[in-house]
């Protein structure tokens, strides 16, 4: 009885020995968590640095791929492929040194000549970011493999924000010679040089991506494995939430949010805008060249009113640029500019309004021409319907016509309207992104043309010194709410689901998700 | 033979056919407003190279031309937009396949339960089964498939959470295949029910009873068979329809299926995709149409095929 009771003893220490052998293997690999994700549909799934331009897309390449710069956990921008960069004294040669153990998902190293191509293959593809660099870089250059110069038509304070967005990370010219169009739409069709390299894309279902081992720092990440669902629905992203299947979100419907707000549903700053255009083209209406026109039309408009309506959180709209820029004495920008009509007094403002259109000739809209405002989706229209609505109470407007056009774009484009949508999205947190779209009249579509203004602006980049930057900046706000090619009406919030009672640590930037810093709690 | 004859010829009509669908769409879809590369950011440089990369600046006669003698190839282009890069044909594959799988199980969910229930409910006219069986086949026809699927949604995932919320979890096939199969189940179930009831009044069913057989047999073997041909008349276009997918369904549960692109290539303004998943479907109706007239050859050998 005693032998078998040993024997037994015996055994079950060697079944626990045997067992704790994958346990003790295993533990090394349940450090790292897996965690399901949503951020939209498969169109919006587009990896190809060169031509993408949705948030859905642009996020997933700041898991997949790496920039000299990158976003840090703060969402701070920190070098990345790069260990060290020099700067010129007169602030236009910058020479980068790149990191010594950085590579590709196949094992090759990263080179200068990767950046170049990256670089180049973005000018050529003709993407919406074509320009990102080329605005401001006039030559770059790999002296040897691991040094990349990049030479600058101008000193560029925003420089490291533009080198950390996707559009200007490496590009592999092989795997692009080789696939051409089919570049990064399937695992094969591509290497990643980045925390995370694909393994499985099952399209319009699902992207996984597995953390590299030989990425640099892939010790310090947490999250191994990313199954990146691909989802069209608003409804199917809360639902998968709700259920759990899903731990973060982009897309939450409006007439759910009142509901989540405080169950997942964070809002934060949009870093954006939503105006109403003026054309003041040669194609434009004459009266809305007339400056009283535009500010009457813009001081007339019930922002308060529109805002409260929509119930999202929305900030009112007076100035160009959006809250959440403050300097170091913590004072926001917004606060720091100059609004751009009286925010505190709507019915005064409505009085200026008369008279300025009276002084242009329209007293009581009497004799105020036919025309048309432009919107692209029902939401605008929404907005739209009810600016004009103020116009006509408040000015006795009543020939302007809301009108929601397929051909948008084109109709913006080639100046075939009298008023327009106009929303800005700042594509990195640096307010120059902001004013850089009335910069000429390539974006905007305004046709607004100011020499004063792009002076300005020029001068604003030109220093690194914040508060000097900060006047340029008030600077513009000034000129803008003097000429008014647009009027601002609101800046509306981005908001997205996630699950904050399981996990911590995601970074959201003008509008980009990443979860390479995301820990379990 | 002359059966032969009869499909030769509907083959080559099929041809002309799809000839007529494809030239109309092509100029149709050229003369919608907008173009694949609408993005508010876009240069203008942008533009224009993207336009003259895929052609689209060429006058609309050469594009056609350019399209069909590709076509001959067996090559449908590139996405523009919903799988931008990838080829249309390799689209088209991966995601029939996944409606494929889908529809034929809703197909054969929609034929059993909606033939089953019509005969219960033609045999039990104006009794409780029938009743009960008319309320829902009358609900399940006039419920939109939106409500459909956002009800089993919220029930079966969200608040019951006894299945996923999306195809592509384990058991998430369920949700789609019921909503894909109420409406065909609820439409077979009425139409099975009227043309059971017009048959049953039948003299040579009489003929049979008097000659002793049983009801069972009167019903499912002589009287079933003869009701069958208005199901079979729908059963082409339904099966052509539900194996390739549905956007409600598809765009709700989240399924890698093909029915979503009959929408969304046309709203983004995907030209390639609009041709491929037209001639696609096309091409599957025509051919289950003739599926259907062979059908009825067989289940009435007295239908003469011309």
């Amino acid at each position: 009885m005693k032998k078998s009771k040993k024997m037994l003893a015996a055994l079950l220490a060697l079944g626990m020995a045997a067992a704790s052998l994958p346990m003790s293997a295993m533990a090394e690999e349940s450090e790292k968590i897996t965690i399901s994700v949503t951020g939209g549909s498969e169109d919006s799934m587009q990896l190809n640095t060169a031509t993408g331009s949705y948030l859905n897309g642009l996020s997933a390449c700041r898991h997949l791929f790496e920039g000299l710069y990158k976003l840090d956990a703060n969402g701070d921008v920190v070098l990345g492929q790069a260990a060290s960069v020099e700067t010129s004294e007169d602030g236009l040669t910058w020479t980068f040194t790149l990191r010594d153990d950085i590579t590709w998902s196949d094992g090759e190293p990263v080179t200068a000549d990767d950046f170049i191509f990256g670089f180049e293959n973005l000018e050529a593809q003709g993407g919406d970011y074509s320009s990102l660099l080329s605005d401001v870089a006039s030559s770059y250059e790999a002296p040897d493999e691991s040094t990349v110069v990049i030479t600058l038509d101008a000193p560029c304070s925003f420089l490291p924000s533009v080198l950390a967005f996707p559009s200007t990370y490496p590009v592999r010219a092989d795997y692009v010679e080789e696939y051409g169009d089919a570049y990064a739409t399937d695992p094969e069709a591509a290497v990643y040089n980045g925390p995370y390299a694909i393994t499985s894309w099952d399209h319009e279902a699902q992207v996984v991506m597995e953390l590299r081992e030989d990425y640099y720092d892939a010790d310090s990440i947490s999250v191994g494995t990313i199954n990146w669902m691909l989802m069209s629905e608003e409804s199917t992203a809360l639902a998968s939430f709700e259920s759990g299947d899903i731990m973060y979100s982009d897309m939450c419907p409006d007439e759910e949010a009142a509901r989540m707000e405080g169950n997942g549903l964070f809002y934060t700053a949009g870093n954006n805008n939503y105006c109403v255009m003026f054309n003041l083209g040669e194609n434009g209406n004459d009266v809305l060249k007339d400056a009283n026109v535009r500010k009457a039309l813009s001081l007339a408009i019930d922002r308060e009113r529109i805002i409260s309506i929509r119930d999202l959180n929305d900030e009112l709209g007076y100035t160009l640029a959006c809250s959440g820029y403050t300097n170091d004495e913590g004072v926001d920008f917004t606060d720091y500019a100059d609004p751009w009509y009286d925010t505190e007094d709507y019915e005064a403002n409505c009085e200026l309004a008369k008279e300025l259109l009276a002084e242009a000739g329209y007293a009581d809209g009497e004799g105020f021409p036919a025309l048309t405002y432009i919107v692209n989706n029902d939401s605008r229209k929404e907005i739209a319907e009810s600016v004009v609505n103020d116009w006509k109470e408040v000015l006795g407007i009543d020939t302007i016509t809301v009108e929601k056009t397929e051909d948008f774009s084109a109709a913006r484009r080639e100046g075939n309207y009298d008023l327009a949508y106009f929303g800005w999205y700042m594509d990195y947190t640096d307010l120059s992104n902001m004013y850089s779209c009335l910069v000429g009249t390539e974006n905007a579509n305004s046709f607004y043309s100011s020499e004063e203004y792009t002076a300005a602006y020029n001068a604003a980049i030109s220093t690194a010194d914040q508060a000097e930057q900060w006047e340029y900046y008030k600077e513009l706000e000034a000129i803008l709410a003097e000429d008014l090619p647009v009027t601002v009406i609101l800046h509306s919030m981005s908001s997205y689901l996630f699950d904050d009672t399981n996990y911590e640590g995601l970074v959201y930037s003008c509008g980009n998700f990443v979860f390479t810093y995301v820990t379990a709690l | 033979m002359q059966t032969a004859r009869y499909i030769i010829k509907r083959v080559l009509l099929a041809i002309i056919s799809l000839f007529a669908i494809i030239t109309i769409t092509f100029f149709l879809m050229n003369l919608m407003p907008g173009d694949p590369f609408m993005s508010e950011k876009a240069s203008e440089e942008s533009r224009a190279i993207l336009i003259a990369k895929y052609g689209l600046d060429q006058p609309v006669y050469i594009q056609y031309i350019r399209y069909l003698k590709n076509l001959f190839h067996g090559d449908m282009g590139t996405s523009y937009v919903l799988q931008k890069g990838r080829a249309v044909t390799t689209i088209i594959t991966e995601s029939f396949s996944v409606s494929l799988s889908l529809g034929a199980r809703a197909l054969l969910l929609a034929i059993v339960c909606g033939i089953t229930l019509g005969c219960i409910s033609g045999l039990c006219k104006d009794r409780l089964p029938d009743s009960i069986i008319r309320v829902l086949s009358s609900l399940g026809i006039s419920m939109p498939g939106y409500v459909v699927a956002s009800a089993l949604m919220i029930l079966l995932a969200v608040n019951l959470g006894v299945l996923p919320v999306t195809y592509s979890k384990p058991g998430g096939w369920i949700m789609p295949m019921i909503t894909l199969a109420i409406y065909p189940t609820s439409y077979l179930t009425r139409l099975t029910r009227a043309s059971i009831l017009e048959v049953m009044n039948q003299d040579y069913l009489l003929t049979e009873r008097a000659k002793g057989m049983s009801e069972f047999v009167v019903v499912f073997v002589h009287a079933l068979k003869n009701s069958l041909i208005p199901v079979i008349t729908y059963l082409g276009p339904l099966t052509a329809s539900i194996l390739t997918g549905g956007f409600v369904a598809e765009s709700v549960f989240n399924v890698p299926g093909l029915g979503r692109y009959f929408v969304s290539s046309i709203s983004s303004r995907d030209y390639t995709m609009i041709m491929g998943v037209t001639i696609f479907y096309s091409a599957l109706i025509v051919i289950m149409n003739l599926v259907c007239d062979i059908l009825y050859k067989i289940v009435d050998p007295r239908i003469k095929l011309d």
